[in-house]
C-alpha cells in the first residue's frame, strides 16, 4: 500500500520537495462506506417531517374519517366526488383566485413603485424605508382585528375620516372581499417593496450611467434597463405573494370568517370549516389536497418563468 | 432483433422503484396506526367506587379543568378554594376565551390526550363529542350512592335542561333518551332586552306581542344619525346565530327544523311560514339592526344595549341581565326583560342553551372529576355563586325560587318572563351529529338573504343541502 506521503514524494523527482505531509489515519472500509449515510440522516429526518404529515392528510382524504364517523373505511374518490360537486368548493375557488391574483398584482405594482420612491437616497426615503417595514412585524392575525376595528361602521376610524357615516360597513354584501384584499396589501406591500429595493441597489450602476450619457429619459431606462434586470427580483416577490395568497387564512378568519354567506370564503378557510369546526376530518383534507395540487402546479409555473427570466436577465436567452 | 433497444432499467432506478413501491405498501399499516379511528376511551370508572359517600374520597389529586371566562366561571372562580378544603382535591382551572373555546376543545378532545378531566360544555356539543366516544356518559355516576351525594337532588334541575343534556345519538330519536352526558350548570333562555329607561322617556307602556309591531317598534326606536337602532341581534357566520332569538321566532310561528320519516331526517326550513319569519327578520335588521349585523356576535349585541346604542336586544337573558348591574355598563339600572313577540296561538316557546360540566372519557381522574361537576352543580355552591349578583340563570329549581328571586328581584320584569317562558324552554333543535354544519349553513344562508338573495328560493336549497348532509 502506497501512502500519500509515498505519492507526493515520489511523482515529480525535478519540482522542489515540499513540505512532508502528516499520513493521514488509516479509516476502516466499512466506517467509509457507513459514512454518507449517516451523513444523509439530519436530511432524512427533515424529509420524513415534511412529508409525514401530507401523507397522511392525503391518506385521510380517501377515509370517510369524521368525529361522528371514528372508525373510518376507504372510500375512494368519494370525497373528492362529493367536495367537485359543491357549489361551495367552486365558490371558494373563485374567491381564492380573485384574492390571490388582486392581491398579488396590486401589491407587486405598488411594492415595485414604493421601491422606485425608496430607491433615491434621500433622509425621507431613509425614514420611510424604516416606517413601511412596520405591517411586516405584525402577525396578521392581530392586524386583522386592528382593520375590524376601524372597519367597524359605528366607532371605526375609517367611516369617520372619509365621511361615510356611521351605515357603511366595510365587510358586508359586495364590499367584503375587497376589504380583506385591502387589508392583505397593507401588510403585505412593503414585503414585495423590501424585495425589490434590495434587487433595485444591487444592480450594476454602469449601463445606467452609459444611457445617461446618451441623454435617455428616465421612463426609458426604467423600462428598457432597470426592469429587464429587475425581472428576477419581482418575480421571486410574486411566487412568495402568489402562493401565501392562494393559502390565505388568518386575517381573512379574523375579519369575516369567510362571511358574509360565502363571500370570503377562501380554499383554507373551507378546510378549517370542515376539519377543526365540523370535524369532518376526510372532507377538510380533501380540501387540502386540492389546494395543494393548485399551489404545486401554479409554483412549477412560475418557478419555470423565473427560470428563463434569470438566464434572460443574465443574458443567457434572448 | 437487437435487444439492447429501447427504455432501460438501471441497477439504480429498479432499486429507487422497489424502494418506493415497498415504502407505499408499509405506509398503510403505519397510516392504520396513526390515530386513524381515534384512541380507546378509558374506561367509565364508576363501577370502582363503593362504600359510603365522602367528599373526602378522591382528596390529595389534582384534576385539570378548561372553562371559557364567563359571568358563571367569573361567579365560581372565588369558589373553588370552598372545593379544595371540602374535598382536598387540588383545582387547576385553564380559560380559553369563547370565541376560540370549542377549537381548542374539539383539537384536545380529538386528540385524545385527556388533559382535561372536565369542561364547560354547551349542549349541542354533545351530539358531536358523544358518538366518537370523547365524552363519559354520567349516568352511571349518578346513579352510584358511593360516588354521589344522597343530597345531590338531580331532579331538582329544570325538565328542560336534564333533557337537553341526554340523547342516545340515534337519529330521529328526540332529546332526553340515551345517556346523561353531561350536568347542566348554568342556562340562559332567548327573551327581549330592552332600555326601559328611553322606552318610558317615549312613553312605551305597552311592549308588541306580534311580530310586525315588534319590527315596527324596532323601526320606530332608530335614529341612525344619533347612532341609535331599534334591535339587535347575532348575524356572524356562525350556527350561533340561529339559536338565539331567530330559533325562538321560528319555533313560536310553529316552524320546524327537520321531520323524520322513519328512515331520513328532511329539513323544512323552506316552507312559507318560514319564509315570511325569515323575510321578516332580514327586513327587520336592515331597517333597524346593527349596520354590520353580519359580523354581529353576542359581545357586540349586548354591548350595544350596555352602551346605550341598541334599544332591544333579542338574546340571551343571562348575557344581558350583568349589563344592568351598577357600574357593569352605561344603562346599568335602565334595562328590562320581556318574552318578546308571541306566536299566533300565544306560546312562548324558546330554544335554550346550557352551559354544562362533561367529563372527559380519556379523564385518568375520574372520580375527582365527578366530585367536582357534582360540587360546582349542586345547591349550596349555586347558591352562593347566585348570591355574586353575576349568575343567571340557575339550573335548579330550589335556587331559582330562594336565593335567585331574592338577587334578581329588583330585575324589571326577569322574573316574571323567566316564569312565562320556563315551561316551554327547551332545545327546540333536532338532535344530529351535523349540527354545526348544517346550522351554519342556515347562517351563511341569511347572510346571503340579507345581501340580496330571493329568501324562497334560497331557503329551498339551503333545505336540499341539509337533508343531504344531515343523513350521511
Amino acid at each position: 500500500m502506497t501512502t500519500q506521503t509515498d505519492k507526493a514524494t515520489a511523482t515529480s523527482p525535478d519540482q522542489q520537495p515540499s513540505a512532508p505531509r502528516r499520513a493521514l489515519p488509516e479509516v476502516p472500509s466499512w466506517r467509509r462506506k457507513l459514512r454518507p449515510y449517516l451523513l444523509s440522516i439530519p436530511a432524512l429526518v427533515i424529509v420524513i417531517g415534511i412529508l409525514y404529515p401530507f401523507v397522511v392528510g392525503a391518506y385521510y382524504a380517501f377515509l370517510n374519517y369524521a368525529a361522528v364517523n371514528p372508525d373510518p373505511h376507504f372510500i375512494w374518490f368519494n370525497n373528492f366526488k362529493s367536495v367537485l360537486g359543491d357549489q361551495v368548493f367552486w365558490q371558494s375557488v373563485k374567491v381564492t383566485a380573485i384574492f390571490a391574483v388582486v392581491a398579488t398584482t396590486v401589491e407587486t405594482v405598488l411594492g415595485v413603485g414604493l421601491a422606485l420612491l425608496l430607491n433615491r437616497s434621500s433622509i425621507i426615503g431613509k425614514i420611510f424605508e424604516k416606517v413601511l417595514i412596520l405591517p411586516l412585524m405584525i402577525a396578521p392575525v392581530i392586524a386583522g382585528v386592528i382593520w375590524k376595528l376601524m372597519f367597524n361602521p359605528q366607532f371605526g376610524i375609517l367611516n369617520h375620516v372619509l365621511g361615510l357615516g356611521n351605515t357603511f360597513d366595510w365587510l358586508s354584501g359586495s364590499h367584503a372581499l375587497w376589504s380583506v384584499i385591502l387589508v392583505d396589501l397593507w401588510i403585505f406591500t412593503p414585503f414585495v417593496a423590501i424585495l425589490v429595493l434590495a434587487g433595485m441597489r444591487s444592480l450594476p450602476k454602469e449601463p445606467f450611467e452609459a444611457s445617461e450619457v446618451d441623454g435617455a429619459s428616465w421612463f426609458y431606462m426604467f423600462r428598457k434597463l432597470m426592469l429587464p434586470m429587475l425581472w428576477p427580483y419581482i418575480l421571486v416577490a410574486v411566487i412568495f405573494r402568489f402562493m401565501d395568497n392562494l393559502k390565505v387564512f388568518d386575517h381573512i378568519y379574523v375579519l369575516t370568517a369567510g362571511g358574509p354567506g360565502v363571500a370570503t370564503r377562501t380554499l383554507q378557510i373551507g378546510a378549517f370549516e370542515d376539519s377543526i369546526i365540523n370535524l369532518d376530518y376526510s372532507r377538510g383534507s380533501t380540501y387540502m389536497l386540492l389546494l395543494w395540487i393548485i399551489v404545486f402546479i401554479t409554483a412549477r409555473y412560475l418557478v419555470s418563468v423565473l427560470g428563463k427570466a434569470q438566464r434572460r436577465a443574465a443574458g443567457a436567452e434572448s | 432483433m437487437n435487444r439492447n433497444t429501447g427504455p432501460q432499467m438501471s441497477r439504480r432506478n429498479m432499486l429507487a422503484a422497489l424502494g418506493l413501491a415497498g415504502a407505499a405498501a408499509a405506509s398503510v399499516p403505519i397510516l392504520s396506526s396513526c390515530g386513524v379511528g381515534g384512541k380507546a376511551s378509558l374506561p367509565n370508572g364508576s363501577d370502582s367506587v363503593t362504600g359510603g359517600f365522602d367528599w373526602k374520597k378522591a382528596s390529595g389529586s389534582t384534576i385539570n379543568i378548561l372553562q371559557t371566562p364567563h359571568p358563571y366561571q367569573l361567579s365560581y372562580q372565588p369558589l373553588l378554594k370552598e372545593f379544595t378544603e371540602l374535598t382536598g382535591i387540588t383545582v387547576n382551572v385553564d380559560l380559553v376565551p369563547e370565541a376560540d373555546y370549542f377549537t381548542k376543545l374539539n383539537t384536545e378532545l380529538a386528540g385524545g390526550s385527556g388533559k382535561h378531566d372536565a369542561f364547560m360544555l354547551g349542549a349541542y356539543f354533545i351530539w358531536q363529542y358523544g358518538p366518537p366516544g370523547w365524552i363519559e356518559n354520567l349516568d352511571p355516576w349518578l346513579k352510584n350512592s358511593s360516588a354521589t351525594n344522597a343530597d345531590y337532588d338531580f331532579d331538582d334541575i329544570f325538565d328542560g335542561l336534564r333533557t337537553s343534556t341526554r340523547w342516545d345519538f340515534t337519529l330521529g330519536n328526540p332529546l332526553g333518551t340515551g345517556g346523561q352526558w353531561a350536568i347542566p350548570w348554568g342556562f340562559e333562555n332567548n327573551v327581549v332586552a330592552y332600555n326601559k329607561a328611553y322606552f318610558d322617556q317615549r312613553g312605551i307602556k305597552k311592549l308588541p306581542d306580534r311580530l310586525d309591531d315588534f319590527i315596527q317598534l324596532a323601526v320606530d326606536l332608530t335614529d341612525r344619525s344619533e347612532n341609535r337602532y331599534g334591535i339587535s341581534t347575532r348575524g356572524s357566520k356562525s350556527w350561533a346565530t340561529i339559536h338565539p332569538g331567530f330559533m325562538a321566532l321560528h319555533t313560536r310561528v310553529g316552524a320546524v327544523d327537520y321531520t323524520f320519516n322513519g328512515s331520513d331526517l328532511i329539513a323544512e326550513i323552506f316552507f312559507v311560514k318560514d319564509t315570511a319569519t325569515t323575510e321578516k327578520w332580514i327586513e327587520m335588521q336592515h331597517k333597524a339592526g346593527p349596520t354590520s349585523w353580519t359580523t354581529y356576535d353576542y359581545p357586540n349585541a349586548t354591548g350595544d344595549l350596555g352602551d346605550g346604542k341598541a334599544m332591544m336586544v333579542f338574546d340571551a337573558d343571562s348575557a344581558t341581565y350583568p349589563k344592568n348591574k351598577p357600574g357593569a355598563s352605561k344603562e346599568a339600572g335602565n334595562l328590562a326583560w320581556y318574552p318578546g313577540p308571541a306566536g299566533a296561538d300565544g306560546n312562548y316557546k324558546t330554544n335554550l342553551w346550557t352551559w354544562s360540566w362533561a367529563m372527559s372519557a380519556n379523564s385518568r381522574n375520574k372520580l375527582p372529576a365527578w366530585l367536582f361537576i357534582q360540587w360546582a352543580t349542586g345547591k349550596d355552591s349555586m347558591n352562593k355563586a347566585v348570591q355574586g349578583g353575576k349568575y343567571a340563570d340557575p339550573v335548579r329549581k330550589s335556587v331559582f325560587d330562594t336565593t335567585f328571586k331574592k338577587v334578581a328581584a329588583d330585575q324589571f320584569g326577569y322574573l316574571e318572563t323567566f316564569e312565562t317562558i320556563i315551561g316551554q324552554s327547551r332545545i327546540q333543535f333536532t338532535p344530529q351529529k351535523k349540527f354545526f354544519d348544517t346550522t351554519q349553513n342556515w347562517a351563511v344562508a341569511l347572510q346571503d338573504i340579507y345581501g340580496g338573495d330571493d329568501a324562497a328560493s334560497r331557503l329551498r336549497s339551503l333545505a336540499k343541502t341539509n337533508t343531504s348532509k344531515v343523513n350521511l
